[in-house]
């Protein structure tokens, strides 16, 4: 067993490893890290979460939901460390398994994943009282200044393979799409059972996707069969009988910036430093989408939000079909706006053990129907000069699988359920 | 929980507690942050923005059992106090910062939504008068003290529950927390919603509301407390006294004596 097999086992028992080996394991990532570009490119098939924030024992839940590492592929967009009790054993993992097995997972840069920030909410003091001093914390924020910023996955495929599995609500058997052709999304618990499926509806104009979540919040919006009922029409988007290209999905952990309206202007961007307080790189990290027309500023006097209009144009200048995005808490564990052009993803469930929301991972499929061959058609492809239409040409997303998880069992934690403690407060 | 004060689980999330003399009912509720939907809705109803981590099905209220009049604390009231303007509007340490940089940019609009982000309440409870009669009436804490030397003392706790109103994490440039403890002792009660503010490099604020009935009376005090100063000067306090200063300020407790009091009063509602 190597020294990093060893390494990652013993961070799998949730034992921090010793601050020499710290060392070398942040040298060694930074190495490779420096070789990614600003955006890497991922293939498809992957699996895409979100926020972690510590909650070491909701890692080792997401691994067992998602699939292990090598096995699965893997992208995160960042959080991984400050407010849980566990971010440097959740940060070292995860750097493990980058060194080991570089091409199978991906780590991208979070808005904690820099050395104001983790003064604050916790990572900083998390290392001092691990190790007696600041050093880990400080090889740790030198890796972050390395991460990259985005990464764009390729190759994911439109279609969507039905999971044989069984319902977790039996009783909505006649109320989900039984044709398990056309399907656009599933949502699995954590057990593999089908929570939720919706079809493509082949006519745009009759799909109200655009806030989904799961699952499906009030009873008013429980209309699970409402996309593609028989007979919606059979013109609408045209496919092929195979597989087909889902378009190019951005992953970034917080959005857009007004600065970027290319991701080959983000290739451009100086990255390894400190996270500014402003400019792009600070947006591509913060920003946040909200029901507004264009641009806005947030009300705090700091912060980026962006409308739908925002999301359509960039997708279709980039030729993109997905921003995958996550740094916004979602009860639901993830979060469909603007027509399916943006998801937020969110990872961390019963978040700082109080919320009691769920997380979820989204997997994309990999495109069969080219031979493995992905076109990387990303960037300015002449489209800029497109005028944007009254009702802009929409890509087909990619087929997307949700799978929803709550927290680890607290017995796995080893440590107590969290009941108030009666004090004698004035 | 306790032999004493009948205290019983009803309801998902529901905890009461009655005291020994059958007067006075404390009840909560605790419950996950909402769901997409019901943020949709709460949106809808009060007009800004809702706080990232929102316990809308949490609430905390204190009945007297004869007359029905119950004062209760819940997030979607204290909520509806928050600015709905830019009255009263803080900017985060690097808005100036962030004015300059950005002056160019003319296709982003200013503040498209301005609203009091912090979530400031004065909320100060919903009551509700039952069958009694009486009304607030403003007093003094000579008159209607909270016996603190009472309170301090080890009576046995019958009941006790620390309950979330909203939380909201400022976009990591501080904290915002409304949250509630209530307990119930043989002779007395106390409750506590603090509204509490951290504002990394700007403010820190403190806003408490104190429920204090002796079971035995129908008299309910209520303590209203406001409290704020500078961030800066509240570091430089905190180094003079050999502080771990980034562990004091997420600890309300340990901030409260160094803030400036701006508002301080005393409300009495004679029940029955």
């Amino acid at each position: 067993m190597s020294d990093l097999d060893k390494a990652i086992a013993q961070l799998r028992a949730c034992r921090p490893i010793p601050e020499n080996q710290v060392r070398e394991l942040c040298y060694k990532a930074r190495e490779l890290l420096i070789e990614e570009g600003n955006v890497v490119s991922v293939d498809a098939p992957v699996t895409i979460c979100g926020d972690i924030h510590g909650q070491f024992h909701d890692l080792m839940e997401l691994f067992r939901v998602g699939g292990d590492v090598p096995e699965t592929n893997y992208l995160f967009m960042g959080d991984f460390v400050d407010r849980g009790f566990y971010s440097l054993e959740s940060f070292l993992l995860l750097l493990c398994l980058k060194v080991r097995y570089p091409d199978r997972i991906t780590l991208i840069r979070g808005n904690h994943e820099s050395r104001q920030i983790t003064t604050v909410y916790g990572f900083y003091d998390e290392c001092l009282r691990k190790y007696g001093s600041a050093n880990v914390w400080r090889y740790c924020c030198e890796v972050f200044d390395y991460l990259a910023l985005g990464a764009l996955v390729m190759g994911a495929s439109t279609e969507l393979d039905a999971s044989d599995a069984p319902l977790a609500d039996p009783t909505s058997q006649s109320t989900l799409p039984s044709d398990a052709d056309d399907l656009e999304i599933e949502i699995l618990n954590s057990a593999g059972q089908i929570i939720n499926r919706f079809m493509r509806a082949r006519n745009n104009t009759s799909q109200d996707l655009s806030q989904l979540s799961n699952p499906p919040s009030s009873p008013s919006q429980q209309t699970p069969s409402r996309n593609g009922a028989p007979g919606t029409g059979a013109s609408g988007a045209s496919r092929g009988s195979g597989g087909n290209n889902g378009g190019a999905v951005l992953c970034v952990h917080g959005g857009l910036s007004p600065l970027i309206d290319s991701i080959d202007k983000i290739r451009l961007l100086d990255r390894k430093q400190e996270v500014p307080h402003e400019g792009a790189m600070c947006d591509l990290l913060w920003s946040d989408p909200d029901e507004i027309d264009g641009w806005g500023l947030s009300p705090r006097g700091a912060g980026f939000l962006f409308g739908a209009d925002i999301v359509k144009c960039f997708n279709h200048k980039n030729d993109l079909s997905l921003i995958c995005r996550a740094h916004q808490l979602v009860m639901e564990g993830f979060k469909e706006m603007f027509d399916s052009t943006i998801v937020t993803v969110w990872s961390a469930p019963n978040y700082c053990y109080r919320c009691g929301n769920v997380a979820a991972i989204l997997e994309l499929g990999e495109d069969g129907s080219n031979g493995g061959y992905a076109p990387r058609s990303n960037g300015d492809v002449g489209r800029s000069n497109v005028v944007l239409a009254e009702r802009m040409e929409q890509r087909q997303g990619p087929g997307r699988r949700y799978r929803v998880f709550e927290a680890a069992p607290q017995d796995s934690r080893g440590m107590p359920a969290k009941k108030p403690v009666a004090d004698y407060f004035l | 929980m306790a032999a004493n004060g009948t205290s019983a689980e009803n309801g998902r999330g529901v905890q009461s507690c009655m005291s020994r003399n059958g007067m006075w009912k404390v009840t909560s509720r605790k419950l996950p942050i909402l769901k997409a939907g019901p943020i949709e809705e709460l949106h809808e109803r009060i007009g800004i923005p809702i706080p990232e981590m929102i316990f809308g099905d949490n609430y905390v209220s204190i009945s007297h059992v004869k007359s029905g009049w119950t004062i209760t604390l819940n997030a979607e009231d204290a909520m509806d106090r928050v600015s709905k303007t830019e009255e009263g509007m803080l900017q985060v340490a690097v808005a100036e910062e962030w004015k300059k940089q950005r002056s160019k940019q003319e296709e982003v609009k200013q503040v498209v939504k301005p609203f009091d982000w912090s979530y400031s309440t004065d909320y100060k409870g919903t009551t509700e008068k039952g069958s009694s009669n009486g009304e607030w009436r403003e007093s003094d804490p000579q008159k209607h003290p909270i016996r603190t030397d009472l309170l301090s003392r080890p009576d046995p706790i019958l009941f006790f529950d620390s309950v979330d109103l909203y939380e909201d994490e400022l976009a990591d440039n501080g904290i915002a927390l409304l949250s509630i403890k209530v307990r119930v002792m043989p002779e007395r009660l106390l409750l506590l919603c603090r509204f509490f503010l951290r504002l990394d490099g700007v403010i820190i604020r403190i806003r408490d509301t104190r429920v204090y009935i002796e079971h035995s009376s129908g008299t309910v005090i209520r303590q209203y407390t406001a409290k704020e100063e500078q961030y800066e000067a509240v570091q430089e306090k905190l180094r003079s006294m050999r502080e771990n200063v980034a562990e004091a300020f997420r600890d309300a407790n340990k901030l409260g004596p160094l803030l400036r009091t701006l508002e301080d009063r005393t409300d009495v509602f004679e029940v029955g």
